[in-house]
């Protein structure tokens, strides 16, 4: 028997009363209108250099993000919910992150062993010790929820690195009043426009110096980096420079990028470079995209970096079992937003366990992103399971399991036809010295294939526009 | 402004002012080669608009020659190539241009890539395609000076556009001196050479000997109502060029200013001949020689090349 699925729009097969209003303008409209539509939105996309970059014969290629017209629609109580359950979460997380690079409290006091800690990858041996601006490491954090079949949401991952996807979330909303004009304030759908100037306020909060104009930067990989389009966005949106780690150098502790005026020096880096490559004197020394000798002044205080260096260890997906206890740990309250049961795979009585039901489990690699080094029980042979499996054995740490939740399904207009498929949620939260501050909506991620769990943009995946309803 | 963004504003200005002035170039030689002449000299063309020997080819005919100096992208120096570096330039700096001029220069990169415009270029209508793409030129030029602040981005966009500008005006020029050259009606190429600069119609309001070499010279260096001629040009990248001395290091600026001004010198008070054509051929290679001379102190002081 199929498990059940959590679709959004219908119920018993009525249409939800949230729904309402868009499905009865969507029943004015051919099929044929809703084809023009869904090519505008294309064409729009192309023209505005929304798209991935596939660079071949020194010439860029350029993808489309898939867009999918019909939007996803959230309500007022249901957003309450989701909101003051990440703010919890993001609460807790910075706590935990303060704590184990400093005092490790909740692992003397044994809620998470220290052995889990230490093989992190994320873990950053450089930041113990490092006071850090209002002791917040996670600026800018994306957490990913599903809902499952009963329509409880979940929180599947912590993205607390550089979380990535706000301006699609920007743009969608954008395509949205062209293609159906009027029903944006006919839904009474809460703003997203905010989110650039909430960022840049928090970002300008963070500065140490006394001074009425702190100077704040992207640090971009650069043009061939997938995201880019969105490191352009942002920096134009906030109306702050776009540098390259070669436009940066530091001098006597401090950051300066190279202008046409000579050296200026950076207050605060909104850095979309991976803790990798930041600093090539530190960590990796083949990196071009860092900047040498940035992290000593990090560590001086003399620049903020945005998210800070280390969070990898929140984010590691064998951690996440344990959020739930941070939360009870931290804050002495419950969690408000469900986790996912999940499995260690260093854990023996857990390996056999999973595997004696893989066709219900999926296998994830603990320090992967992109739905890249995945296993989907119910979709592999036998024979790709045996391989996977001697995978797993080789390096146990480095593998969670978790039961297959069937994401809940949303309406598509594929190929001329209005389709179900499967959807996630990633909200992005702003953690500033204010507090934190979370716009309403994010992005809705969708599984264009049809009956694909896997909602990632690099595996096939497409975005909604997504709504949250005034009250 | 970071230098390596002032240098991709200049880079990007300067490679959309040369796909301007070859499309213009190329529509005037290809009404020519249709209209008067049966054994045009695409070779002359080709050889003289690859940057590179290694970027020319034998052509046989208007079709082949429009491919390899439009769309080919074996050809480093191909209407299409240019674009794609004004583009790549565009991209890395949007948060410093407008949205506007990122989306125009991404649009006329999808109309040089339509499969459309190239049916028109090799197998229908040539001059449609040219008045399309020439179109997107001169909406990217309104654009930026509608949208964008006047700034330090607007200021090496100008002064990137007119120092290519003079460059390229001179190699149209020298490509005609050399039609010329081959003992063709002289009269006929000046006339083409004007068209190719938008100077034509300028031309017989303002010249009473029509078409004579002394005058076509003239306006071509030294006419200041011109907007296409050298003088006017190099006036406007120092026009340009003082808007930066607020935001200057005071030497990088001295030693900039006397550059322009030597060359301003040279360009007005000299002696030369304009019907003489070796004096002008010189005329065109030390003006050349100078504006190089003058782009690269600018990539040295301004952004950062060592």
């Amino acid at each position: 028997m199929r498990p059940k699925v959590w679709d959004e729009m219908y119920e018993a097969g009525d249409i939800r009363s949230h729904y309402q209003v868009f499905f009865d303008s969507l029943s004015q409209s051919t099929s044929d209108e809703f084809t023009l539509k869904d090519e505008l939105a294309k064409k729009l996309f192309m023209n505005q250099g929304i798209t991935f970059t596939v660079y071949s014969d020194g010439e860029g290629i350029e993808k489309i993000f898939p867009f999918d017209i019909i939007p996803r629609i959230i309500t007022a109580v249901e957003w309450e919910h989701i909101e003051s359950g990440i703010k919890q979460r993001i609460r807790a997380l910075n706590i935990f992150l303060r704590d184990i690079y400093h005092d490790q409290f909740i692992i003397k006091d044994g809620i998470i062993p220290a052995s889990l800690m230490h093989s992190c990858p994320g873990f950053l041996r450089e930041m113990v010790g490092v006071d850090v601006p209002f002791d917040i490491y996670t600026h800018i954090s994306g957490i990913d929820l599903i809902r499952d079949g009963d329509g409880s949401f979940f929180v599947l991952e912590d993205n607390l690195r550089t979380p990535s996807g706000v301006s699609y979330m920007l743009e969608n909303r954008n395509m949205t009043y062209r293609i159906f004009p009027g029903l944006l304030p006919r839904n009474n759908v809460r703003s997203v426009k905010d989110y650039p100037d909430l960022l840049l306020k928090n970002l300008l909060g963070l500065a140490n110096r006394q001074k009425s104009e702190p100077t704040v930067v992207m640090l971009t990989p650069g043009i061939y980096n997938s995201a880019y389009f969105e490191h352009t966005t942002l920096a134009r949106l906030m109306g702050i420079d776009l540098v390259e780690g070669r436009d940066l150098v530091v001098d006597n502790a401090k950051v300066y990028m190279k202008t046409t005026a000579g050296l200026k020096q950076v207050d605060v880096i909104y850095r979309r470079v991976d803790d990798e490559y930041l600093d090539p004197l530190i960590f990796n020394r083949e990196s071009i995209l860092g900047v040498s000798g940035i992290y000593y002044a990090y560590r001086m205080g003399n620049v903020a970096i945005v998210n800070a260096p280390g969070n990898g260890v929140a984010d590691d997906k064998a951690v996440y079992p344990y959020v739930p206890n941070m939360i009870k740990y931290y804050l002495n309250e419950e969690p408000i937003l469900k986790t996912v049961p999940t499995y260690s795979m260093d854990n023996p009585d857990h390996f056999s366990e999973v595997f004696s039901k893989i066709e219900s489990m999926v296998i994830k690699k603990t320090n992967e992103s992109g739905g890249y080094g995945m296993l989907m029980g119910h979709a592999v042979t036998e024979k790709e399971v045996a391989a996977y499996k001697l995978d797993v054995e080789k390096n146990p740490r480095h593998f969670i399991a978790q039961p297959i939740i069937n994401l809940s399904s949303v309406p598509c207009f594929l190929t001329g036809k209005v389709q179900p498929r499967h959807v996630d949620l990633r909200p992005f939260a702003l953690y500033g010295p204010q507090g934190i501050e979370i716009v309403p909506g994010g992005l809705t991620r969708v599984a264009l294939r049809e009956g694909s769990l896997v909602v990632n943009s690099s595996q096939g995946g497409g975005s909604k526009d997504t709504w949250v309803l005034g009250s | 402004m970071l230098s390596r963004v002032a240098d991709s504003v200049f880079w990007m200005a300067r490679y959309m002012e040369r796909t301007d002035k070859m499309l213009r170039a190329l529509r005037t030689s290809y009404i020519a080669s249709q209209d008067e002449m049966q054994d045009f000299d695409w070779q002359l063309w080709v050889d003289g608009l690859s940057a590179k020997s290694t970027d020319s080819i034998e052509v046989n005919n208007y079709r082949e020659a429009l491919n390899h100096l439009i769309l080919s992208t074996h050809n480093d120096a191909s209407v299409l190539a240019n674009i794609v570096r004004a583009r790549e330039n565009a991209r890395s700096v949007q948060d410093y241009i407008t949205k506007e001029v990122w989306q125009g220069i991404n649009e006329y990169y999808h109309l040089i890539r339509d499969p459309k415009t190239q049916d028109l270029l090799l197998k229908n209508d040539p001059v449609t395609a040219f008045d399309q793409l020439l179109r997107e030129s001169v909406l990217f030029y309104g654009t930026v000076d509608i949208t964008m602040n006047r700034g330090e981005g607007y200021i090496f966009i100008s002064i990137g556009k007119y120092i290519e500008r003079i460059i390229r005006s001179l190699d149209i020029l020298e490509l005609q001196m050399l039609e010329i050259e081959k003992g063709r009606n002289e009269a006929m190429h000046w006339k083409y050479l004007l068209y190719s600069l938008s100077g034509y119609e300028f031309h017989t309001k303002h010249y009473k000997n029509a078409l004579q070499m002394d005058e076509v010279i003239g306006q071509v260096f030294l006419d200041v109502q011109f907007p296409h001629s050298i003088l006017y040009s190099l006036l406007q990248v120092e026009r340009y060029f003082k808007r930066l001395e607020n935001i200057s290091l005071p030497e990088y600026f001295r030693e900039m200013e006397f550059l322009l001004g030597r060359a301003l010198s040279n360009l007005r008070y000299n002696s030369r001949r304009h019907n003489d054509v070796v004096e002008v051929k010189g005329w065109i290679l030390e003006t050349r020689s100078e504006v190089k001379a003058i782009s690269q102190k600018l990539a040295t002081l301004y952004f950062g090349y060592s």
